[in-house]
């Protein structure tokens, strides 16, 4: 009896040993492995099934691929425009400019300290001031709308400075 | 009696008095310590079956939080077997009596040094809304001794998230009964009361265009439209009148600070700079406003007249000022100032002297005071898991209201409910009055 528990037990701790070994195989063989094998499973189903549309994608596609509106960011309790904000203002104008049809809202956020109602006001002096630049970029201020989310819709969760510079934007929406 | 109750209060706040001008205490002044009453809380008998025996201990507990949270007075509860406190000045008791969906609540205070009673008051109700009518003797008892009724049958509105949607809540102002009064999915904030309690105003963006001043009926209802002009309409206040609503709109394209008629229309306009003005509120008088304004560079608190004009700033001892409230006597205004990782909460004359600090540590934001001005109630993260607390502006820590794991922020204290409730005297001033 005793000779059998002992038997089981290194039995066991053989049979555990070798997932072990197996796992960590398996581990280590996975990440090469996968890569290929989905690539090559994927691709012979998608491509029968797009050759159809190509032809008329073309042209919608490429607009709507360039279609992302760069953030401006603030510092701290301030709505002036930095020099990165207006190198991305300059980008999003030149946006506009080529896609005529284009309107958009332009979401002023702030980071979580200050008040609440503070936070509002800030919000919406940041997206004033991102608008002001584009209109003054020759931008029709009929196509740009603003709305202040203050504090109440945080890009980033955490409570650190990388958070809070990341919550301190005029945000684009395109409408 | 009132004399002699006022001349007891006096002789037994004299060592309290002594004690807490301590030298230590210099940071944190308190506002009224150490004159509270001492009373003794008596059991109330219950009267009828089973469901009446475990209601009145309930009815006790909700009675004994009342009386203790009036800041007003201090309370024993057990007795000591063959001894009596001896430095008492009052006992509050009765019966609880429920009979089928009703409860008869006889709510008795009696001067002990005079044995006498002060007052003998019965309280009907439903069973449903046993709690109002323990608050209604409450606030009975807090008059006897101050002239002035409590605050335990007043409301706290507030903003209550889940997810990404904040809805607008009410609950009593000890935290319990707390519901929501919208289903928006969208995001309430910024509550404030009419001035007779039946209406609440608050900005959302439920309308999709941004932040919009709507009004609900405070029992519940369909939120009205007030202010939905473009760009921000934030931050309402009615008048002490109720005739007329503060508020910033950013419709010239600043966010200023303009006043409005009670449904919203013709907006005049207070304040004029290239800064943001915002968060106003109303002097009791109606004669004054404050608001902040970062027109100095850092947000500050300023004191204007209600035509915009007498501009001031409120206090120059704190950097970084925000979200004033002015006091229901307008003897003082309370406010936020930033500390590195958060607010305090401080309290000054309105014409900025004598600055005290009220809470520290955590974050403390939007203070509110009650309607007989002995507390105020605020949002904090000081326990790390967001709340409403209340100070009594004494020494005594801010106690956390239970909101049974409700997140909560921008509490906004109810005025007193007209009338005293549910209430049938059963005594006459005169009969009160007795021991003269």
């Amino acid at each position: 009896m005793k000779s059998l528990t002992r038997w089981t037990a290194i039995l066991s701790l053989a049979v555990v040993a070798g997932l072990a070994a197996g796992c960590a195989k398996k581990a280590a063989e996975t990440p090469p492995t996968p890569p290929p094998a989905q690539p090559q499973e994927t691709p012979p189903t998608p491509p029968p099934t797009p050759p159809p549309p190509p032809p008329a994608p073309p042209t919608p596609e490429p607009e709507h691929v360039s279609l992302e509106f760069e953030p401006a960011f603030f510092d701290f309790d301030s709505f002036t425009l930095r020099d990165d904000a207006r190198t991305a203002l300059d980008h999003d104008a030149r946006m506009l400019r080529d896609n005529g049809s284009t309107h958009v809202t332009i979401e002023g956020h702030c980071d979580e300290r200050g008040t609440v109602e503070y936070n509002q006001a800030l919000g919406e002096k940041r997206a004033q001031a991102a608008r002001d630049y584009l209109v003054a970029a020759g931008i029709d201020a009929s196509r740009i709308q603003i709305i202040s989310y203050g504090k109440e819709r945080p890009f980033a969760d955490g409570h650190d400075e990388s958070a809070w510079q990341q919550n301190r934007r005029a945000h684009f929406v395109t409408r | 009696m009132r004399r002699k109750a006022l001349a007891t209060a006096i002789l037994l706040a004299l060592p309290a008095l002594a004690l807490g001008q301590s030298p230590t205490d210099v940071t944190i002044k308190t506002t009224k310590g150490g004159l509270r009453t001492r009373i003794h809380c008596e059991w109330l008998e219950p009267k009828g079956d089973k469901a009446a025996h475990t209601m009145s201990v309930t009815a006790e507990e909700v009675l004994a939080n009342d009386l203790e949270n009036s800041a007003v007075f201090t309370l024993t509860r057990a007795w000591v077997p063959g001894q009596q406190p001896f430095d008492i000045q009052a006992t509050v008791g009765g019966t609880w009596a429920v009979s089928g969906n009703t409860v008869k609540l006889t709510g008795e205070v009696r001067d002990v040094p005079a044995r006498r009673p002060l007052l003998v008051r019965e309280y009907r109700g439903s069973t449903a809304e046993w709690r109002s009518l323990v608050h209604a003797f409450a606030d009975d008892a807090v008059r006897l001794f101050t002239g002035e009724p409590g605050v335990a049958q007043t409301r706290i509105a507030f903003i209550s998230g889940q997810g990404k949607a904040k809805e607008l809540y009410v609950m009593d102002f000890d935290g319990a009964r707390a519901h929501a009064l919208t289903a928006d999915q969208s995001i309430a904030l910024s509550p404030a009361w009419s001035p007779e309690g039946s209406l609440i105003l608050f900005t959302s963006y439920r309308g999709g265009s941004g932040p919009q001043v709507f009004v609900i009926a405070s029992a519940g209802g369909r939120p009205y439209l007030v202010s939905g002009r473009q760009g921000l309409n934030t931050t309402p206040s009615y008048s002490p009148d109720g005739r007329e609503i503060v508020c910033t709109l950013s419709q010239d394209g600043n966010p200023e600070i303009y006043v409005l008629d009670a449904r919203g229309g013709s907006p005049r306009r207070l304040t004029d700079s290239r800064s943001i003005d915002t968060s106003p509120c109303w002097s009791p008088t109606g004669r004054e406003i404050a608001f902040t304004s970062d027109r100095a560079g850092t947000p500050q608190v300023y004191v204007m007249d209600h035509e915009g004009g007498n501009l001031r700033r409120l206090d120059y001892d704190v950097e970084y000022t925000d979200s004033p409230a002015w006091s229901p006597k307008g003897d003082r205004i309370a406010f936020v100032a930033r500390t590195g990782s958060g607010f305090d909460i401080y309290t000054c004359r309105p014409n900025g002297a004598d600055t005290r600090l009220v809470v520290s540590g955590g974050s403390n934001e939007n203070p509110h005071w009650s309607p007989d001005g002995r507390h105020l109630v605020f949002a904090s993260n000081r326990d790390s898991v967001p709340g409403l607390y209340v100070t009594d502006l004494d020494d005594r820590p801010p106690r956390r209201l239970d909101l049974g794991g409700l997140r909560a922020q921008s509490p906004a204290w109810s005025p007193r409910p007209p009338g005293a409730g549910p209430a049938v005297n059963l005594n006459d001033e005169e009969k009160r009055g007795g021991t003269r």
